[in-house]
């Protein structure tokens, strides 16, 4: 199935055209990875899919972003950008888990969406914490604030409180750059695993990880999207000369 | 219900009560505006007031108040230029400038009427200077200080440090370096900064009570020793304990808002400088 | 020779920037010393003031006497000794004015060069007698004995009900009222300002958009650098009229009229601390409450302002701390009656007010004077309290941070 599709977008800065016509087919229960150097517009084309640009000023979209078939831009969505929201979760860059307990971190995104029931909540945390594979090491101190846990952690909670919601997108934005190669395997695992039940985007700096976690690869350059295709097929077999030279570390 | 509708409701909660305010300020501005205009002639700010100062007008307390502002700056300027520089470009992470720090933002929370109770005992008693501008001036001057401080320190502060590195590789010293290219930039942030604070001191009353203020005084000061009115004093006196509350009433009204005005002609200049400046940085 | 001059110059004026910088520091250290000097001399004088004695016959067992109960005896609240501690006979007061009563104008002589000899038989011959004299009237063979006065002390200071500085011939130094006044005052001004306040500031941070912040955000300032008087002018003008006419109250001056033009006054620096608390809420959190399909209002509520709670808190003790020491505009319409507050809706005192309008005509030096030095001396304490809770606030958030 289709989970996201994108039709000639362009989105602008003010007068900055950050994003040139770039189309683009993602299917469901897949792991895409969006590689390109930096400023090339990889965030940005991320954040189309949760309308997260909508919240800086001056910018212009042009062009179609499906969800599930249905234009997100469009005036006939039918459904409001925090309900969007709560459909494409997303976990950052950098960590950036709430001053609150573990528990109420995780229990945020379901408060906020009007769930009341205590003990659906209780297990909807619990569920998402195993799914983010926190669970052991957290399960005894769920009342403790988020800023005790390793940043490793804080970003497998962030991870989780994004699942609590029940997204069937998740984007995921360059989620292991701040941490530690242990963390960062756990977390590549962890992507692994959670392609089962969820249409992931990940962005990512690190060419052996969109190797090892990625079904599908897109390359990014200044704004365009030079190559999409099978991860291995990008990394042994690129089409255009910038896929090769950035593949092979040639800049960067 | 609903949280967009919860939302909704509280959005216009919000905007209900800050539309609330700034009616409740523009009205305030709007009153005095209204009810000083009337008063307010060249006539009446170039003449002595008449009459149990019911009439004329409040040329002395002018330039009293002019007097005391200049005494003030001339204190409190240099004094509080230096020390900003000093703690934030000399001073190392030690004791003494976190002392001076604390001192500062002390001086900063200390009532004016305690400034005037310690003005009028340094200043008018234990060194004998009386009543007088110059007693005046160094109170108000001291109540000056820690916001030249601060409006030094947080100019400085704005000034990035790639320009203090870039003028040191290339041999400059600290001296040479602050003068040359960490003041000129820091300048226009100083200079709009210094501008609301003699706004500030302007309008004081309370230091100024028992260290030179006069209740009626028709004559210019001839020197530093004599005493003065002052446009905020002048005002206490005429809308509370006046010869005669009710006739003053008009006096009042112009001398509030020759008040207003002074605060409102500073903050535009204040404004117009911020934008000069930045408006040539971008040009540069 | 050039190298050495300029090395020079750089530590001269390195000695100069230290130097000026210590000057900020003296002034605190003399304010302090200046203050606490006279306001601390106050203590251990007497409160009988122009060497006034207070002498009773000799079969009178009352030794002491407190100021408050001498001024208790003149008001004639206090009329039998038994109630402060001697026999049970009615008090009968003498002073210069009454002597007429008991002696002809020869025998006081032209000069009144006998009125000690007058006022020590007279003394002595009545056992009731509590005379006010001058310490040199006392003769070498007078019988009876003078009372001593409790002198001005700390805890009768602040624990006192009774301001009146110039009452004869016991000065009260109750200070109660007054701190209770400006305390009342100044809660009640933050308690309106804070909430309005406050809502302004999400408004202008979070609602509002970029023109209209453009408008409010100089009026705000324009609004914060308005003189105090300005401000009593004001409200001695409309509030107090208001207040008289709404609650039919004989004096619009009260509790009431002082806290609403302080919280006027208060108003833009808590909407300008507030805001820039709450614009300084790191954007990654936002991003992440939306990202979770939160909407902006549960964002503001759930994230913005618990994030944002030490600034506005800064905010709130600092408009405090201002609202306290605020003098003219207090003084112009509170009334500045010096009794124990006991509603919103009478006439109240505060300690800077006091100040402001007693120096002027408190004899230098006298125990007035000291009086409020005195006062200036609380007034400073409880700012000092104030200035390093907001301090500690602020500190704990750039840890945070
Ligand atoms: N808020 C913004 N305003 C203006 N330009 C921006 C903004 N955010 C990003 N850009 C510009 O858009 C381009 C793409 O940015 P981004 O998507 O963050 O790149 P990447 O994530 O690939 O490093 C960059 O050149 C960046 O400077
Ligand atoms: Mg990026």
């Amino acid at each position: 199935m289709r989970m996201i599709e994108t039709k000639n977008v362009q989105l602008y800065y003010g007068d900055f055209h950050a994003l040139k016509d770039i189309s683009m087919q993602i299917e469901s229960n897949t792991v895409t990875a969006l590689i390109g150097p930096s400023g090339c517009g990889k965030s940005t084309y991320l954040r189309l899919f949760n309308r997260m640009n909508d919240l800086i000023d001056n910018v212009r979209i042009e062009g179609d972003v499906l969800v599930e078939g249905r234009d997100i831009y469009g005036k006939g969505l039918g459904m409001r950008i925090d309900e969007l929201r709560k459909k494409v979760g997303m976990v950052f860059q950098k960590p950036n888990p709430f001053p609150k307990s573990i528990f109420e971190n995780v229990a945020y995104g379901l408060r906020v969406n009007g769930i009341k029931n205590k003990d659906y909540i209780e297990e909807r945390v619990e569920t998402s914490l195993k799914q983010s594979a926190l669970w052991n090491e957290v399960k005894d101190k769920l009342n403790k604030s988020a800023f005790e846990l390793s940043g490793g952690q804080q970003q497998r909670l962030c991870i989780a409180r994004a699942l609590a919601n029940e997204p069937s997108v998740l984007l995921m934005d360059e989620p292991a750059s701040a941490l530690d190669p242990i963390s960062t395997a756990k977390i590549e695992e962890l992507i692994y695993e959670l392609k089962e039940k969820y249409t992931i985007i990940i962005v990512t700096h690190n060419m052996q990880q969109a190797g090892r976690v990625s079904d599908k690869t897109a390359f990014f350059y200044l704004g365009e999207l030079i190559e999409y295709d099978t991860t291995p097929h990008i990394f042994t077999n690129p089409t255009d000369s910038r896929t090769q030279a950035y593949v092979t570390g040639r800049f960067g | 219900m609903e949280k967009q509708t919860k939302q909704q409701i509280a959005f216009w909660i919000f905007r209900i009560f800050a539309w609330c305010v700034v009616a409740l300020l523009l009205g305030i501005l709007y009153f005095i505006f209204s009810r000083g205009w009337r008063t307010i002639s060249w006539e009446f700010l170039t003449s002595i007031p008449e009459d149990g100062m019911t009439k004329g007008g409040i040329y002395p307390a002018i330039i009293g108040t002019l007097c005391l502002v200049g005494g003030s700056m001339i204190f409190a300027f240099p004094i509080g230029l230096l020390a900003g520089i000093y703690i934030n470009e000399y001073a190392k992470d030690n004791w003494f400038k976190r002392f001076i720090k604390l001192m500062t933002n002390n001086l900063a929370g200390i009532p004016s009427i305690v400034f005037g109770l310690f003005g009028m005992a340094l200043f008018v008693k234990k060194l004998n200077f009386g009543d007088s501008i110059l007693a005046g001036s160094l109170t108000l001057g001291l109540l000056a200080l820690p916001v030249v401080i601060r409006v030094t320190e947080e100019a400085l502060l704005a000034v990035e440090n790639s320009f203090r590195q870039g003028s040191l590789a290339l041999g400059a010293t600290k001296l040479q370096t602050i003068r040359k290219v960490v003041l000129p930039i820091a300048t226009p942030n100083i200079i709009t900064g210094l501008i609301l604070a003699i706004g500030r001191v302007s309008g004081e009353t309370a230091p100024i009570l028992f260290t030179v203020a006069a209740y009626f005084l028709p004559q210019l000061p001839t020197s530093v020793f004599d005493q003065v009115m002052a446009l905020p004093y002048h005002l206490y006196v005429i809308s509370t304990s006046g010869t005669n509350i009710t006739a003053s009433r008009d006096m009042a009204y112009g001398t509030a808002l020759v008040l207003v005005m002074i605060v409102l002609l500073l903050n535009l200049l204040a404004n117009a400088l911020r934008r000069y400046f930045s408006n040539r940085v971008k040009m540069n | 020779m050039k190298r050495a001059y300029r090395q020079f110059t750089e530590r001269f004026i390195e000695g100069l920037l230290a130097l000026s910088g210590t000057v900020t520091s003296l002034t605190v250290l003399l304010i302090v010393v200046f203050l606490f000097n006279e306001g601390l001399s106050l203590f251990g004088t007497s409160p009988l003031e122009n060497k006034t004695a207070l002498v009773v016959n000799e079969s009178n067992p009352v030794q002491k006497l407190s100021a408050v109960s001498i001024k208790d005896i003149f008001d004639q609240k206090i009329t039998n000794w038994k109630e402060v501690g001697g026999k049970d006979e009615d008090i009968l007061i003498i002073t210069v004015n009454d002597i007429g009563n008991y002696y002809s104008e020869e025998q006081i002589g032209a000069e009144f060069e006998h009125l000690p000899d007058c006022f020590s038989r007279l003394v002595d011959s009545l056992p009731n007698a509590l005379a006010v004299i001058n310490e040199s009237y006392r003769t070498s063979y007078f019988k009876g004995h003078t009372i001593d006065v409790n002198k001005n002390n700390l805890p009768d200071f602040l624990s006192g009900k009774e301001w009146f500085p110039t009452a004869e011939p016991a000065v009260q130094l109750g200070v109660l009222p007054l701190i209770l006044g400006t305390l009342m005052v100044s809660l009640l001004a933050i308690l309106l300002a804070l909430p309005i306040g406050l809502a302004t500031a999400i408004y202008m941070a979070e609602i509002a958009d970029e023109r209209i912040r453009k408008v409010l955000k100089p009026v705000i300032e324009l609004l914060a650098g308005i003189p105090s008087v300005v401000y009593g002018f004001f409200g001695l003008i409309t509030i107090v009229p208001f207040i008289h006419d709404v609650f039919d109250l004989p004096v619009g001056e009260t509790a009431l009229a002082g806290s609403l033009v302080l919280a006027i006054m208060a108003l833009p620096t808590i909407i300008t601390v507030s805001e820039d608390a709450i614009r300084n809420t790191p954007r990654s959190m936002r991003e992440a409450s939306l990202a979770l399909g939160a909407n902006k209002w549960q964002t503001i509520q759930k994230v913005v302002l618990p994030y944002s709670m030490s600034g506005i808190s800064a905010a709130a003790i600092l408009g405090i701390g201002r609202a306290i020491g605020e003098t003219m505009a207090v003084l112009m319409v509170t009334g500045n009656a010096a009794v124990m507050p006991k509603s919103i809706l009478q006439p109240v005192r505060t300690i800077p007010a006091t100040i402001a309008a007693e120096l002027g005509e408190a004899p230098n030096g006298g125990v007035h004077y000291k009086a409020l030095f005195a006062l200036g001396c609380i007034l400073f304490i409880i700012t000092l309290i104030i200035n390093i809770w907001v301090e500690r606030i602020s500190a704990k958030r750039k840890f945070k941070k």
